[in-house]
């Protein structure tokens, strides 16, 4: 059973949905003895890094989720802003650190070129770089919907999962023992999305 | 590689589909729920889904049908029609849509605007406008709720964008349910003016259209006619290319 | 379900059985359905030298009768097997279809791949025809509330409905029928009433519905009868008699020449009568639908009954794609799941409960035989 992290920020309706869709139970935790109950955590997120992490420490989930994650090593799923909550820190924040549990930290797109927008926004192809439980090695490519302004930077390159390029090529996965997170949206990302979490549910459950 | 996106637009009338031409004559497509699912399995980048009587009709979107699309597409879906409130936008998004588009709401004030990009982010927010030809043959803003034009489509755009507006659907009346191809001057003309995404809609008749729309500066192209009809007596039938067939035409323009 | 007293029987040759209750067996055990299959065969079922013959003087006479027209025939293409090879042999003949869908709302997304796929490949010119949503689901929930087996009256006849009466708009008399004997030789007439019966519909849908009907589609009794094929002079040709018919084969072909894919082992154009025939129909009123199916290739050699028995022990769902269906066919008809399971668990009931054209019919039957008696010949009207 997935517990998704109820903490009014993100797009828990679309991730329940496709869940449901797979035949992935799932529940919301909107509470601390919830995510202190939970096996598997889902971290979504969606805005401002400062406003999560702010959220999360009102909603006392901070702990829990720590202690759920480090001392328990129950599986974590950071899915767009919840992938980077689980970092150090984000420029985006200055002064409001994250999670930490992946030595990285994100700054914004700042493209030379005119013609790249910011966000980067839409489908873009992902390659895997490292064996991991959420995305094959080989096979067809695959392709993610992206919505993001700030992107990765890794520190220890063990943890890069998967890149994808716009503006020159950025860690857009990255993971280690039971912390994993996806820049990408799955769950509005149709059948690569379900694999993804698919694999996540036969890895995690 | 980021690639365009190509983006069927689903126009509700009365929970309806519909398609129009030259946004007249309201032409029956069938239910739209079976039309988003289909849509769905074919895998496209992204859904349009607008309520054209909902703002005529002064009323707000209809959140359960709404929740039953979202909840068929497993894509970003943007849904717009009747929004005037922070609140509607707010439960709009909780129920899994991605983005709204904003037209009517636009015109009294831009506050809306700015309101959901600052709560939301600029992505989740974009303004439909439309243009028509006046009988001068220049560009011009149509209002669709009212009829009202409005010759400053230019400046309107650039201060939807300000506001915080983090992209533009530009819909050309002209070529509506035409299939006659898009109107590159336009889109032209609106791509230099704004930094943000622009996505067409109008005229695709062919995939080459498509590419046209992308040359003249669209990021993304939006089609409804294209999608929904089939052959020379336009029956009614969802199409959608295949994955394939547009990497070839799109990566062909590298 | 029927409290009839009978024991548990099943065909020795076939796989009917007693869920038919108006069922007989002779002394061999072989049941009536087998024997009326036997005695048709050879008077309709041609998949030989002989059937070639047959249809290519049905095909000249055809192109010769619509010499200077814009179509010389008519065909419905829903996307299933049936009317997709129709489609293909029918444009191999070098005829010319106007080519119909008729969109009830619940075409899955294959069935539409696949509409295109013949098309394109055919080169046929596409028409619709769109059922109102609003009329559709009306209707159908007036069946459901009815308890009547036959839930698939409604996509049924607004089908043919719509086919009639293109064909009557643009002057056609041949309508092709993807009916065949090779795989739908064998159904019991008492699993279910004809759904071109309007009077029935009206009947259901009168005590059931909750809103005006605006624009299903209809054919009367008159019009069925008497209008399309004497004055009209209409003939439905089923080409699919005249031709070996195997439908694993035809879907290879299919497949090879179209790029049309296969539905799997249920009826997966219609997300209703998917639902419908492998859940409802057995759950609520014990009819599988499979029985039927497999008895019909068996009679016509296309699978031994070892193997229908085997694949009868398959479950019809899966519990995941139960779901799936089950949610997505309640939002479509906006009833909550609740409502459903309760409908589900009410009494079912018997068409002939509602009033039928059957009266009309036996009238239109002595009539024709009589008139048969004067003129000392045959007359078939829908053949």
């Amino acid at each position: 059973m997935i517990s998704i992290v109820n903490y009014g920020i993100g797009n828990i309706g679309s991730v329940s949905n496709m869940l449901a869709h797979i035949g992935v139970k799932s529940s919301l935790a909107s509470s601390i003895d919830e995510i202190e109950q939970a096996d598997v955590l889902l971290l979504p997120g969606v805005g401002n890094f400062g406003l999560a992490m702010q959220t999360l420490n009102k909603l006392g989930f901070v702990d829990p989720i720590r202690r759920k994650v480090l001392e328990e090593r129950k599986p974590i799923l950071g899915i767009c802003l919840g992938m980077q909550l689980l970092s150090r820190a984000s420029e985006e924040a200055e002064g409001v650190p994250g999670f930490g549990f992946i030595d990285a930290d994100f700054v914004k797109f700042r493209p030379a070129n005119a013609a790249l927008k910011v966000p980067h926004m839409g489908w873009n192809t992902v390659s895997v770089r490292s064996p991991n439980p959420l995305l094959p090695q080989d096979g067809d490519e695959q392709r993610f919907y992206f919505v993001h302004s700030y992107y990765a930077r890794c520190n220890n390159p063990s943890e890069v999962v998967a890149t994808s390029v716009y503006d020159g090529e950025f860690v857009c996965a990255y993971g280690r023992d039971n912390v994993w997170g996806v820049q990408f949206h799955p769950e509005k990302s149709h059948k690569f999305g379900m694999k993804l979490l698919r694999n996540f549910a036969a890895y995690a459950c | 590689m980021l690639r365009n996106r190509i983006i069927p637009a689903l126009l509700l009338r009365n929970g309806g589909l519909v398609k129009t031409t030259r946004f007249a004559d309201p032409r029956y497509i069938g239910d739209p729920l079976n039309a988003i699912k289909i849509f769905n399995e074919k895998e496209v980048d992204e859904l349009l889904v607008l309520d054209i009587m909902a703002s005529k009709e002064k009323r707000g979107p209809d959140f359960d049908v709404i929740q039953q699309f979202a909840t068929e597409c497993f894509m970003p879906f943007c849904y717009g029609g009747g929004i005037t409130t922070l609140e509607q936008a707010d439960r709009l998004f909780a129920l899994g849509v991605e983005k709204v588009s904003l037209q009517t709401a636009t015109a009294s004030s831009l506050d809306l605007v700015s309101d959901i990009a600052a709560k939301f982010g600029s992505q989740a927010v974009v303004a439909s406008i439309d243009i028509a030809k006046s009988w001068t043959g220049s560009y011009q803003m149509r209002w669709s709720s009212t009829g009202a034009t409005d010759k400053h489509w230019q400046r309107h755009m650039e201060r939807v964008v300000e506001a915080g507006a983090g992209e533009i659907l530009l819909n050309s009346v002209d070529r509506d349910g035409t299939m006659q191809g898009v109107d590159t001057k336009l889109i032209g003309t609106a791509a230099d003016i704004v930094n943000v995404p622009l996505v067409a809609l109008g005229g695709v008749g062919k995939l080459e259209d498509v590419r046209e729309a992308i040359r003249a500066g669209a990021s993304a192209v939006a089609a409804g006619a294209f999608f929904v009809f089939h052959g020379k007596h336009r029956a009614v039938l969802i199409t959608y290319p295949e994955y394939a067939a547009l990497e070839a035409l799109l990566n062909a323009d590298g | 379900m029927t409290d009839s007293p009978r024991d548990y029987q099943v065909c020795t040759r076939c796989v009917m059985d007693t869920s038919d209750p108006e069922i007989t067996f002779d002394e061999k055990g072989e049941c009536n359905h087998c024997r009326g299959f036997d005695q048709i065969a050879p008077t309709r079922w041609f998949p030989n030298e002989e059937g070639a013959q047959k249809w290519q003087a049905i095909v000249e006479q055809i192109k010769r009768d619509g010499e200077g027209k814009a179509y010389d025939s008519i065909l419905g293409l829903s996307g299933g097997v049936d009317s997709s090879y129709l489609a293909l042999k029918i444009y191999e003949a070098g005829l010319r279809p106007l080519v119909v869908h008729v969109d009830a709302g619940w075409n899955s997304e294959l069935a539409v791949a696949n509409i295109e796929a013949i098309v394109e490949h055919c080169g046929f010119d596409l028409h619709t025809h769109v059922v109102n949503w609003e009329d559709m689901r009306d209707l159908q929930l007036a069946f459901l509330r009815s308890g009547v087996s036959n839930q698939d009256v409604p996509q049924d006849h607004a089908f043919f409905a719509s086919l009639y009466r293109f064909a009557i708009e643009n002057g056609i008399q041949t309508v092709f029928s993807g009916g065949n004997l090779a795989t739908e030789g064998i159904f019991p007439a008492s699993w279910h009433g004809d759904a071109m019966d309007v009077v029935n519909l009206k009947a259901i849908h009168n005590k059931y519905g909750s809103r005006k009907l605006k624009s299903y589609p209809t054919i009367s009794f008159f019009e069925y009868y008497f209008y399309f094929p004497f004055v009209r002079k209409m003939r439905t040709v089923r080409p699919l008699n005249y031709m070996p018919y195997d439908k694993d084969a035809a879907m290879v072909e299919l497949a090879e020449k179209c790029g049309w894919r296969s539905y799997g082992r249920k009826h997966g154009e219609s997300l209703f009568t998917r639902l419908f025939q492998n859940y409802m129909l057995p759950v609520r009123f014990g009819y599988d639908k499979r029985r039927p199916h497999f008895s019909s290739l068996i009679v016509s050699g296309q699978m031994t009954r070892d193997a229908a028995i085997t694949a009868l022990n398959e479950p019809l769902y899966d519990a995941t794609e139960l779901e799936t269906d089950i949610n997505y066919f309640c939002k479509k008809l906006r009833i909550s799941r609740e409502e459903f399971e309760a409908v589900l668990a009410e009494p079912v009931r018997h068409h002939t409960e509602f009033p039928t054209w059957e009266r009309r019919q036996k009238l239109a039957k002595s009539a024709q035989a009589a008139l048969e008696k004067l003129r000392g010949r045959k007359i078939s009207v829908y053949s």
